[in-house]
């Protein structure tokens, strides 16, 4: 029987509410990162970089366990966050925040590599016709690495579907709040005579990402056509 | 010449690689983690007598553990916290059905930290959330959840988000601990072994059926005259002392 | 309008030290590259800082390192035409033009999109895709933009360099028209001396970071004797073709030349080697060359064994190349007549 539970539902729609959040939130700041990285000229140009990056080389769940400390009710972001009521490990903000953190280095190295790519002399012209720093960023640059910060997103989006380490470590496995798929899948598979419904989560999994390849290819064609 | 030299070394280097697991005198144990400190004791009281025995514990959710040895991981020796994973490996065909015997019994209780109010399973739907081994795998969240499947809170809660799942009995007693949740259905045995939760109530003995601990050789023993060694060791009177003190129930 | 400045800069290997005043609207900027011709732009535009100096355009003070006055290069009104037209490619060629007119306030609007459309010829590139442009279209569309928004001067930074050889003169009459019926002020950086002739009244000659020279555009051409001007170049503007049996009429003035090319417009820009022009002291009796002119000798001046003739046709003045040996022995001197033979194959057509 291909017939998915309630929870099994429930983790596909968590899944995809988690991915979603994490990019969406994610993307001002990837785009102000990238921007910084690309364009900017202070020394700690290279610190900020590393500490993108650091996501990216650590393994998920030492990304976890940091966040863990950070966010949990000891640690200093967690005890301020406590002041206006707000939780973060074991809870859906905190499956969001983990995807976010891990995707992050992905989506910003694709951004920066857009902006690099623009052309600086399309600034400079910018300027003499009278377009100021702002107005040059959304008229000139934003639309030139457009392509470059959608195909940032796509990646983080997709890298966020599968993301399990960090999750199950600061959002733990709750289901209906925090089981996204990955963790779903993870639980069946220690549970005996759970494989037929791993595989088929898996499945579930493999046609969300062959859908989101699709969908990103089929925009990135349209960027190309203009 | 060079290449022949390389060839052999690289034949030698995959022999020592594979004969470190063909060592005889190793004795591989699957043992539910509710018991990995019993075992641990166990191992070196053992070791005592025999020194030349190796023994390499491997401690998980008894569920888990009998997917691993179903799908063929090495194991001599399985306990389980859960009389319904030995009888599925028997079923099986992975285990020496004539050495099944009860090893021994435990008690489930919910611990947590002193501000947490609950009295009772029925008190629970109240906490914001409540840690317990994943009932498809951990025995522990098993008898948890008949225990509060009789109270009629178990669905409730699910739904609404309020079950942390955890890999197996400590995970779900460190979150307790940690006060990640507000508490967390352990054994006896484990809440013994928590540095701030304490036993809020112990679940009524009658909501559950009793936590029996089978334990069994595996068909992969045979042959094993160590693993038959240390069976003996663990199923006789000499690992009684060592049980109690922990807070395990002796078989009857 | 005047335009004041003084600049200083100094790079890893190079250090530029200028300080000019330019009234003329036409002015010119030539040097070889290197020579800190595309600095002195920058600098002027904003788009780079000096380390001090001042730029006073007009009344109002663009930058003054002592006053620490800097304003920034989109609140300057100081249009740049560059070497490559840098056209939006994210956007139409319509978007394009009009992105500075959009910035300018709608009272500061003085100039009509259409008209000046229409004398760059772009009417019709308006719909087209930026990507599908020639070199000069786009120089055009670049120009235009720049004009549409508004400045008080134009920098146009080798604004022919990277335009095919064949056509790149095609766009002078252009940018002519432009700053002829729109009276833009504008200073030409160019590394070439005919693109100094075309466009410009005054030229500073810059080398090394350092202004050399600042004279009217012909007075610098008819003295300077060194590289690339051997030979002074006469530049002509010839009205309509006409033909003659195999062979072309044109009119210079009111003189009749003989040519070999045709041309096609109302107004060609021709040039004639000085050292292709002949002179005799008398009219010669029978001569292959089919352009003979009277003339009178206006001034001479040389350089070791060259020396430029200047000579008066009608109202027209031309200058012939010879060797001072010639002088003598035809006892050439201000205010003598002589007969200029030119070959009608002399003449080479630029636009």
């Amino acid at each position: 029987m291909l017939i998915l539970s309630s929870q099994d539902i429930s983790a596909i729609g968590l899944s995809l509410k988690v991915a979603c959040s994490a990019t969406l939130i994610s993307t001002p700041f990837g785009i102000a990162c990238g921007y910084f990285l690309a364009f900017g000229k202070s020394r700690g140009k290279a610190v900020v970089e590393g500490v993108i990056s650091l996501p990216l080389v650590l393994p998920p769940v030492v990304v976890g366990y940091l966040l863990l400390l950070s966010f949990g009710a000891n640690g200093m972001i967690g005890r301020f966050l406590n002041f206006f009521g707000i939780q973060v490990v074991f809870s859906l903000t905190g499956a969001v925040i983990a995807s976010a953190v891990v995707g992050f280095p992905l989506m910003v190295r694709s951004i920066r590599i857009g902006m690099e790519a623009v052309d600086q002399s399309y600034i400079s012209v910018s300027r003499t016709l009278g377009a100021g720093w702002w107005d040059s960023f959304f008229t000139i640059i934003l639309p030139l690495s457009a392509r470059a910060i959608f195909a940032g997103m796509s990646l983080m989006f997709a890298r966020n579907l599968g993301e399990f380490g960090a999750t199950v470590i600061l959002a733990g496995n709750i289901p209906g709040v925090t089981q996204t798929i990955p963790l779903a899948i993870y639980e069946y598979t220690s549970v005996p005579g759970g494989d037929r419904m791993a595989l088929i989560l898996c499945l579930v999994s493999i046609s969300l990402s062959f859908a989101i390849l699709l969908v990103s290819e089929g925009i990135n064609r349209k960027f190309r056509r203009r | 010449m060079k290449k022949i030299y390389k060839i052999n070394i690289f034949v030698v280097f995959v022999l020592l690689v594979f004969s470190v697991y063909a060592q005889a005198g190793q004795v591989r144990v699957s043992v539910a983690k509710s018991m990995s400190n019993l075992c641990d004791n166990l191992i070196v009281r053992f070791q005592a007598q025999y020194p030349d025995v190796k023994i390499v514990p491997n401690w998980g959710a008894s569920g888990a553990l009998a997917k691993q040895i179903e799908q063929g991981a090495p194991a001599d020796i399985y306990v389980s916290a859960n009389p319904k994973w030995m009888t599925h490996l028997i079923e099986k065909g992975k285990i020496k059905a004539d050495t099944k015997k009860i090893f021994a019994h435990n008690t489930l209780v919910f611990v947590g930290r002193s501000s947490t109010d609950a009295q009772s399973v029925g008190d629970l739907p109240r906490l914001t959330r409540v840690a317990l081994g994943s009932p498809g795998s951990v025995p522990a969240g098993q008898y948890a959840k008949q225990a509060m499947d009789k109270e009629g809170v178990y669905d409730d809660m699910l739904k609404n988000g309020q079950l942390v799942m955890a890999k197996d009995v400590r995970q779900a007693l460190i979150y307790a601990d940690r006060g990640e949740t507000d508490g967390a259905f352990v054994y006896k045995t484990d809440a013994m072994l928590a540095i701030s939760a304490k036993i809020l109530f112990e679940v009524p003995l009658g909501s559950y059926s009793r936590v029996t601990y089978p334990v069994a050789m595996t068909k992969q023993s045979d042959g094993n005259a160590d693993a038959r060694l240390f069976y003996d060791y663990i199923v006789s009177e000499a690992a009684h002392s060592e049980m109690i003190r922990l807070g395990f129930t002796l078989p009857e | 309008m005047q335009l004041d400045v003084e600049l200083k800069k100094s790079f890893k290997d190079f250090t530029l030290d200028v300080a000019f005043s330019l009234s003329s609207p036409r002015t010119g900027v030539f040097g070889p590259s290197g020579s800190g011709k595309s600095t002195i732009m920058n600098l002027m535009s904003g788009l780079e800082l000096p380390d001090s100096g001042y730029i006073r355009l007009g009344d109002t003070v663009l930058f003054d390192a002592k006053r620490k006055i800097n304003v920034k290069p989109d609140q300057r009104n100081v249009g740049v035409v560059f070497q490559h037209a840098h056209l939006f490619p994210h956007m139409s060629v319509k978007r394009n033009l009009f992105y500075g007119y959009k910035r300018v306030k709608p009272e500061n609007r003085l100039i009509d999109p259409e008209g000046l459309f229409k004398v760059l010829g772009v009417t019709q590139l308006l719909s087209r895709d930026v990507a599908t442009l020639s070199g000069g279209e786009r120089q055009r569309i670049a120009l235009a933009r720049t004009v549409l928004s508004n400045p008080r001067l134009i920098l146009m930074d080798e604004p022919l360099s990277a335009l095919d050889e064949g056509h790149k003169f095609q766009i002078i009459p252009y940018l002519k028209k432009v700053f002829n019926r729109y009276g833009i002020p504008m200073i030409f950086i160019s590394h070439s001396v005919l693109e100094m002739r075309m466009m410009t009244d005054e030229v500073l000659v810059v080398k090394q970071g350092c202004i050399h020279q600042h004279s009217e555009t012909e007075e610098l051409v008819r003295k300077s004797w060194g590289s690339g001007l051997e030979g002074y170049v006469n530049l002509l503007n010839l009205g309509g073709a006409s033909p003659d049996k195999d062979l072309f009429r044109y009119q210079w003035g009111g003189i009749n030349f003989i040519l070999t090319e045709p041309a096609e417009g109302e107004e060609n820009l021709f040039e004639l080697d000085s050292r292709d022009i002949l002179l005799f002291k008398r009219h010669p009796e029978a001569t292959s060359a089919r352009n003979l002119l009277q003339c009178t000798v206006v001034d001479i001046y040389g350089s070791g064994n060259r020396v430029r003739v200047e000579l008066a046709c009608g109202d027209e003045h031309l200058i012939a190349q010879i060797v001072p040996e010639s002088v003598r022995e035809l006892g050439i001197e201000k205010g003598a007549m002589v007969v200029a033979a030119i070959k009608a194959s002399a003449f080479k057509k630029i636009f």
